[in-house]
């Protein structure tokens, strides 16, 4: 069948967003040369960096079909954690880097086995244990920082391997890299897109839903505590409001990359772009010192529109579906 | 023979029916076995019972002389019980291959599937199904048969000495029928038990060996052969005699001018030059195979799916109906659905509430105010002349019987006070005496000039409530039979229409 040009650049899902990321780039590049200078772009990447292990951790729960509300309020109590560990226990960074990263996976993977046993929705279980997070941060850290990052973390966090490129980039690669291979070629990142795609089918065939739901929450808590502690690091201090404003962006950028939210379908690369087009607009603010709330309406409008061409297409795949093309 | 996989006495009930009722049937090696039955014999529980979706009440299953208790589908899957489920189980994004092999991806969570192991795997079972496409392909991109081939090598790939195939030919072409038949031919010869349920006789009577029929939960017969028998055998085992209903005479002919016509209407949903009528007091039965789009007929009157061709006259006036409100407050049409628990009611609510919903935005006062006071005047009157069995009308519905909720829903179009009534199916899961009294409901609603569209693949029924009988198949009306109440005739006229495919 032949399809016109726009229309098979529609069916890419990150062609669209990167598309618009390129034009957001000259365009604003253009306006204002400042943008493109060495250290703007290293303050850029390092955001991209943190926002798209954030969004990952959203990506996952995506695909298998329901949301993590409580993806930024587990990366928050891993973050202070990670600071609390270093400073009040004594623990080396290494150590508390994988004690982090532990304390995400287990509490991923209650979210995950309350979710499965009792089949009530993750919308209502982790917008419980959202709060539960945060009580446990707040309780610990009595709502006030803790100081001692110490100059290796802080480093990590501030300076850059090459460059403009920041160290932060390094684990963000890593993470996109092993969840597009998970998607694409591991069996637990099929089983994840099955039992998004339709769940019937993949409980009629047999497929552990239990353990594979388990999986995909484990896999977010894994990214959010990722993200909780590169915060740190980028942040140079162990905020208890780490994590508060994670929320909208990281659904608006699967989605604004093509995710479908009734799941089966993610787009590593898509996310990417989103996350992307997020900063962009972010730093235009700054740049041409905008009112925040026209960033908030111009998201806003993003997310619309990119929900609209999802659904256009998943009207197209329907239709083809119908005449058996 | 030896038989593979044998049911003996098994029974299921559900709250409020008894789906299964000391059933048997046994399946053997290289035969292909019929199971028949009508809308609610227990066909579909017997099938979820044999693949481990149910557990029985009572009775054994054994396979290979071996009692099993198959708690999951995938014991049974493991077992070499292959099934093909009517309605489609393919993951759309998807490849084929992946479709086939979707249980055996690799050895754990985090192997690495192999895809081109599993596409030469899949290739071995498209080859034998002489289906020729490449195993890259996304589902999504099949014809709805190349789906159900899919479906099919699926099934064979895990090895299958039992096949279910629940019925596969309900979205073929004839052509596409033939084909399947051929394979079914070929799994036969190669040792496979297949059990196949199918409405249409003349496949049954072409490819199988053996029979079962049920009718309401029970055997009518267990696994006999086929060839002593006719297909006027078969048919009286399926309808049956037993719980024959009083025998109304017939109505007289309402005079009256149609309140709804449908001229040459075609819709999005598929529909081609349907033409209709339906006059006030009278009842016009829509008789169909399942998917003949009787259902997605009344949906498209009612606005759900886009008309794109014909008239819609109601009272003569032409009319454009785009959405379910303006259906019901501008065009007095009610639809009771025949998924009662899905589409007609709110199960989790009160009786009230349930049936109070259509005349909400008439009582609701001029700022929206809505007392549960106002519903329960209009709507208390209904439900107990419907005899509803229930506490109060703050009972939650879902703790009803199958019965007492179908009264339920009807009631709440009888208190909208709707002109046209659409009954989609309204015995299913519902026991006798019930279906009896929706039976003289209908008839008095009629009688006092409400236009009845009945919807219905109980034969029975439609010869016992409706005046004409329209019949419908692949989303046309193929013919009308006048229903003169001779049972015989009149299911045989309107086999005839059904079964008039080529013809057409």
């Amino acid at each position: 069948m032949r399809q016109s040009l726009a229309i098979r650049l529609l069916d890419n899902d990150w062609a669209g967003p990167g598309l618009i990321s390129l034009m957001a780039i000259a365009v604003i590049s253009i306006l204002q040369p400042a943008f493109l200078s060495p250290f703007n772009i290293l303050v850029l990447l390092s955001a991209i960096a943190v926002n798209m292990v954030v969004a990952l951790g959203q990506l996952v729960i995506i695909g298998v079909g329901q949301m993590n509300l409580a993806l930024g309020a587990l990366g928050g109590l891993v973050a202070i954690c990670f600071v609390g560990a270093i400073e009040v226990l004594g623990v080396p960074a290494p150590l508390a880097i994988v004690l982090g990263l532990l304390i995400g996976i287990v509490a991923g993977m209650a979210n995950g086995v309350i979710i499965a046993r009792t089949g009530i929705s993750a919308f209502i279980i982790t917008l419980a244990s959202l709060q539960i997070f945060k009580g446990i941060n707040l309780g610990i850290t009595k709502a006030q920082p803790f100081y001692g990052v110490p100059d290796s973390v802080k480093q990590f966090g501030n300076t850059a391997v090459f460059g403009s490129i920041p160290w932060l980039i390094l684990p963000a690669v890593l993470g996109a890299f092993c969840l597009w291979y998970l998607f694409r070629h591991l069996r637990i990142g099929r089983y994840i897109l099955a039992l998004g795609g339709n769940r019937q089918a993949a409980e009629l065939s047999g497929i552990d839903t239990t353990g594979t739901v388990i999986w995909a929450h484990a896999l977010s808590g894994l990214f959010a505590a990722a993200a909780g502690m590169m915060l740190v690091a980028r942040l140079q201090i162990g905020q208890p409001t780490i994590g508060d404003d994670w929320l909208i962006s990281s659904f608006a950028a699967p989605v604004i990359g093509g995710a479908s939210l009734s799941g089966g379908h993610v787009s590593v690369a898509g996310t990417f772009f989103g996350v992307v087009i997020i900063a962009i607009i972010t730093q235009a603010l700054v740049l041409f010192s905008i009112d925040p709330f026209v960033v908030q309406i111009v998201l806003g409008g993003l997310i619309l529109w990119a929900v609209g061409i999802n659904r256009f297409r998943e009207w197209r795949l329907s239709k083809l579906a119908i005449q058996g093309a | 023979m030896a038989s593979i996989l044998e049911i003996r006495h098994v029974s299921k009930s559900f709250p409020g029916v008894k789906a299964l009722d000391d059933v048997s049937i046994s399946l053997a090696a290289g035969s292909v076995h019929a199971l028949l039955g009508e809308n609610g014999a227990g066909k579909s529980t017997l099938i979820k019972i044999i693949t481990g979706v149910q557990a029985p009440d009572a009775g054994e299953v054994l396979f290979d002389g071996a009692s099993m208790r198959f708690s999951k589908p995938r014991e049974a899957g493991a077992c070499g019980i292959g099934v093909v489920h009517q309605e489609r189980n393919l993951v759309m994004r998807f490849s084929v291959a992946e479709n086939i092999m979707l249980d055996r991806l690799g050895a754990h969570s985090l192997s690495r599937v192999d895809h081109t192991a599993i596409a030469d795997e899949a290739v071995r079972w498209l080859k034998m199904l002489d289906l020729d496409i490449d195993p890259g392909t996304p589902v999504s991109r099949l014809s709805v048969a190349q789906m159900q081939l899919v479906e099919i090598g699926k099934a064979l790939s895990l090895r299958s000495r039992v096949l279910l195939l629940d019925e596969p030919t309900a979205s073929l072409t004839p052509n596409e029928s033939a084909a399947l038949f051929a394979i079914i031919r070929k799994l036969k010869a190669d040792g496979v038990a297949i059990l196949f349920v199918s409405h249409k006789l003349e496949e049954v009577f072409g490819i199988c060996d053996t029979v079962t029929v049920l009718r309401d939960g029970r055997n009518v017969c267990d696994s006999v052969p086929l060839a002593g028998l006719n297909r006027q055998d078969v048919v009286k085992m399926m309808i049956g005699r037993a719980e024959q209903l009083a025998r109304r005479a017939p109505r007289s002919k309402p005079a009256a001018s149609p309140l709804l016509e449908l001229r040459g209407y075609s819709s999005d949903a598929g529909h081609r030059d349907v033409n209709l009528t339906v006059r006030p007091g009278e009842i016009v039965g829509l008789y169909g195979l399942v998917g003949a789009g009787r259902s997605e007929l009344a949906k498209s009157v009612l606005g759900l799916s886009r008309q794109t061709g014909g008239e819609v006259l109601l009272n003569g006036q032409a009319v454009h109906i785009t959405s379910v409100a303006s259906a019901l407050h501008h065009h007095g049409i009610g639809y009771v659905s025949e998924d009662r628990k899905g589409e007609g009611l709110i199960l989790l609510h009160s009786v009230l509430d349930n049936a109070g919903i259509t005349i909400w935005q008439r009582l609701a006062s001029r700022f929206g105010l809505l007392h549960d006071a106002t519903v329960a005047r209009e709507v208390g009157p209904v439900i107990a002349k419907l005899e509803v069995k229930t506490p109060s009308l703050q009972q939650t519905i879902g703790n009803l019987s199958g019965g007492n909720q179908q009264k339920v829903s009807v009631a709440k179009w009888i208190a909208a006070g709707v002109k046209l009534l659409i009954i989609d199916e309204p015995s299913v899961g519902i026991d006798i005496k019930t279906k009896a009294y929706l039976h003289d409901l209908i008839h008095e609603l009629a009688g006092r000039g409400t236009a009845i569209l009945l919807i219905t693949s109980d034969m029975p029924e439609m010869v016992d409530v409706a005046d004409r009988i329209l019949v419908m198949d692949r989303f046309r009306i193929k013919g009308e039979v006048e229903n003169d109440r001779v049972y015989e005739r009149v299911s045989q006229a309107i086999m005839t229409f059904i079964h008039d495919r080529k013809a057409a």
